[in-house]
């Protein structure tokens, strides 16, 4: 993909975490190139003087040589004092939302709709390397989460197969070496840990929280970008405001400089993006809009494995998205079509107009008040940058043919994931208009039989289920092909 | 740990060929991470015949952090301090400007390079590095004299 895509504008005023860290021993003067803290104390000084306060007033004259030479040395040495490790564990986004409670309402609306569409997050520390660490992490984390031997082999020859890349642009093996070690090392964890049904990603995090291996890692993944880079160089010298070769030495090959938007789709184009895995990021800022803007730095494709970016300015961290395909796929249907001498079900039960993802609430459906709706509610608002919708609506059983008892093919099967958006409510069949909006089962209207209303029963976790197994009559499901395959 | 299989073979390679004017020895066969080196004064410079020992000193974050080098001998240079300590840290020293990827073989390189054009405008040493700037004669010969009596054996 090209460049021109990255929206440029994505800065907000805020700058949370600092983007430079100046830890070199004290000396003065500074090093021209480095004169980051001089620029901005420039700045600073500028702004003084227009202050209207006098004693605001700022003057480097009056500083003596001694003084000057003694605030240099303190800001050479100051080094941020970032707390927490360098990869947390999964958290609950909500706090994202928490920390920007009295913010400006952009961030509050953008971040409770992130804790909806995003209800989990990993946290980098905030030490130079965040970006690059976030990626490198996601990377590996994806890799154990599709528990695929082979691709982690693959991916492991891809990425040794590009020291090509280091040896083509003078970098010398011996020293590269350690750190091409490191990676393949976490390769070989992962390995191990599939092999042994391991799927919590926590020796993961034990990883990259130990200095020597995630600093390797990291260096590992800063050499290849800068090598694909210098070997690339006219699909990013274009945005870059110096020489790349330069830009290379001074923002990629470094040990703590935070990745910038060309070092990152570098990072992407020459190392991520042959595994297949979508790279996406959401950027929280004070743009318009209600939530995140996402942007995917992969081109469009179908992908088994996203590592999702939350970027605030100077800042990232990994995201994960809620999974409602498989929370809202409907598997009561599913039970029921498999079931051929279900009892105590009969073909009204499932004449519901029934919103999948509120099923999952217990109790709600006993809520008189819900039959009163006038349509199925979705439980979260729809993700607008979601290239398929999750299934919302239950599909109502119209389309088949005439149901004999048991119920087993009542609805038709529920369409591929991959396709289009919710059937319109247009499909659901036509409502009277008088009485209640959903068709209830006539038991439901015996007084006797309202303790156990059935509307419980089609619940594939609920104990009332003889299906489930502490159920007191538990009959565990038949899978007849013949009855639900016809 | 990775750190010392790198510096093992970049030790090895130094030894093996070391830059020009340079000899490089553990200062102690036990520890890795010391180093002695040995460095000519450069000809044109007020340090010929002059013979400079070094302290390099790698951190055990290396490669993630700098080495570290002290003049051992007492030097007259705009970038070296004027203490006991004789340190330099400037350019490719600095722990935001070094790269992982750098070789010993290079900070030695740049070391050695110092010497025959010091860098006034990055001087740790004010004073001598006002001197180099305004006085380079007087400069030239104080620096003569310092060799004289610290770096050259009589």
């Amino acid at each position: 993909m090209s460049l021109s895509d990255i929206p440029w504008n994505h800065f907000g005023p805020i700058n949370h975490l600092p983007t430079r860290h100046h830890s070199a021993s004290g000396l003065y003067p500074q090093h021209p190139h480095s004169s980051a803290f001089l620029d901005h104390g420039f700045t600073q000084l500028s702004s003084a003087f227009y202050h209207p306060n006098p004693h605001f007033f700022f003057n480097m004259n009056t500083l003596s040589t001694d003084e000057m030479e003694t605030f240099q040395k303190l800001s050479n040495e100051f080094q941020a004092n970032v707390q927490g490790p360098a990869v947390s564990a999964r958290q609950s986004s909500g706090a994202i939302a928490v920390e920007y409670a009295n913010a400006d309402p952009a961030f509050v609306t953008k971040t409770n709709a992130l804790a909806v569409t995003h209800p989990l997050s990993r946290t980098m520390k905030g030490d130079g390397n965040c970006g690059w660490r976030a990626v490198a992490f996601g990377y590996f984390e994806n890799l154990l989460n599709l528990q695929n031997m082979l691709q982690v082999h693959r991916e492991l020859v891809r990425i040794k197969s590009l020291n090509v890349l280091l040896d083509q642009t003078g970098q010398q093996e011996h020293l590269y070496e350690i750190f091409v070690d490191a990676t393949e090392g976490v390769f070989n964890q992962i390995s191990e840990a599939i092999q042994n049904g391991i799927q919590d990603e926590g020796f993961l995090v034990n990883a990259f929280n130990d200095e020597y291996n995630s600093n390797a890692i990291i260096t590992h993944f800063r050499l290849l970008t800068s090598a694909w880079m210098k070997l690339n160089p006219h699909r990013y010298q274009a945005f870059l405001s110096l020489p790349l070769d330069q830009y290379c030495a001074t923002r990629i090959d470094t040990v703590r400089t935070e990745i910038d938007e060309v070092g990152l789709q570098a990072l992407v184009d020459g190392v991520i993006e042959a595994s297949g895995f979508a790279v996406e990021i959401m950027y929280l800022d004070r743009s318009e809009g209600e939530v995140v803007t996402p942007h995917l730095l992969t081109p469009t494709r179908p992908t088994a494995a996203t590592i999702c970016l939350l970027y605030r300015p100077g800042h990232y961290d990994l995201l994960y998205p809620a999974e409602p395909t498989v929370n809202m796929e409907p598997v009561v249907n599913y039970q029921y079509a498999m079931t051929s001498n279900y009892s105590p079900w009969d073909q009204g039960a499932l004449a519901f107009d029934v919103n999948t993802s509120l099923m999952s609430i217990p109790n709600l459906m006993m809520d008189p008040s819900f039959g009163m709706a006038p349509s199925p509610m979705p439980a979260a608002p729809p993700s607008p940058y979601r290239v398929s919708p999750p299934l919302e609506v239950y599909q109502s059983p119209m389309h088949a043919s005439p149901p004999p008892p048991p119920v087993s093919l009542a609805s038709p099967p529920p369409p591929p994931r991959m396709s289009a958006p919710p059937p319109p409510m247009s499909s659901l069949p036509p409502r009277s208009s008088d009485g209640p909006q959903i068709r209830l089962n006539p038991l439901v209207m015996k007084p006797n039989l309202s303790h156990s209303l059935p509307v419980t029963t089609p619940f594939k976790n609920s104990p009332y289920n003889q299906a489930h197994f502490q159920n007191q009559d538990f009959e565990p499901i038949h899978w007849e092909p013949s009855d639900s395959r016809r | 740990m990775g750190s010392q299989k790198r510096i093992a073979k970049e030790l090895a390679e130094l030894v093996e060929s070391p830059p020009q004017g340079i000899v490089v020895r553990l200062a102690d066969e036990s520890n890795l991470y010391a180093w002695n080196v040995y460095m000519d004064g450069p000809a044109d410079s007020p340090y010929y015949q002059g013979k400079f020992l070094l302290n390099l000193s790698l951190p055990i974050e290396y490669p993630f952090k700098p080495p570290t080098v002290n003049f051992k001998t007492k030097i007259y240079h705009p970038n070296v301090t004027n203490d006991d300590k004789g340190s330099m840290c400037l350019g490719m020293l600095r722990a935001d400007e070094w790269k992982p990827s750098s070789r010993i073989h290079a900070v030695l390189e740049f070391a050695r390079q110092l010497l025959a054009e010091p860098m006034p405008d990055d001087a740790i040493e004010g004073r001598i590095a006002e001197q180099y700037k305004n006085d380079r004669k007087r400069y030239d010969e104080v620096a003569k004299e310092w060799t004289r009596k610290y770096a050259i054996e009589s």
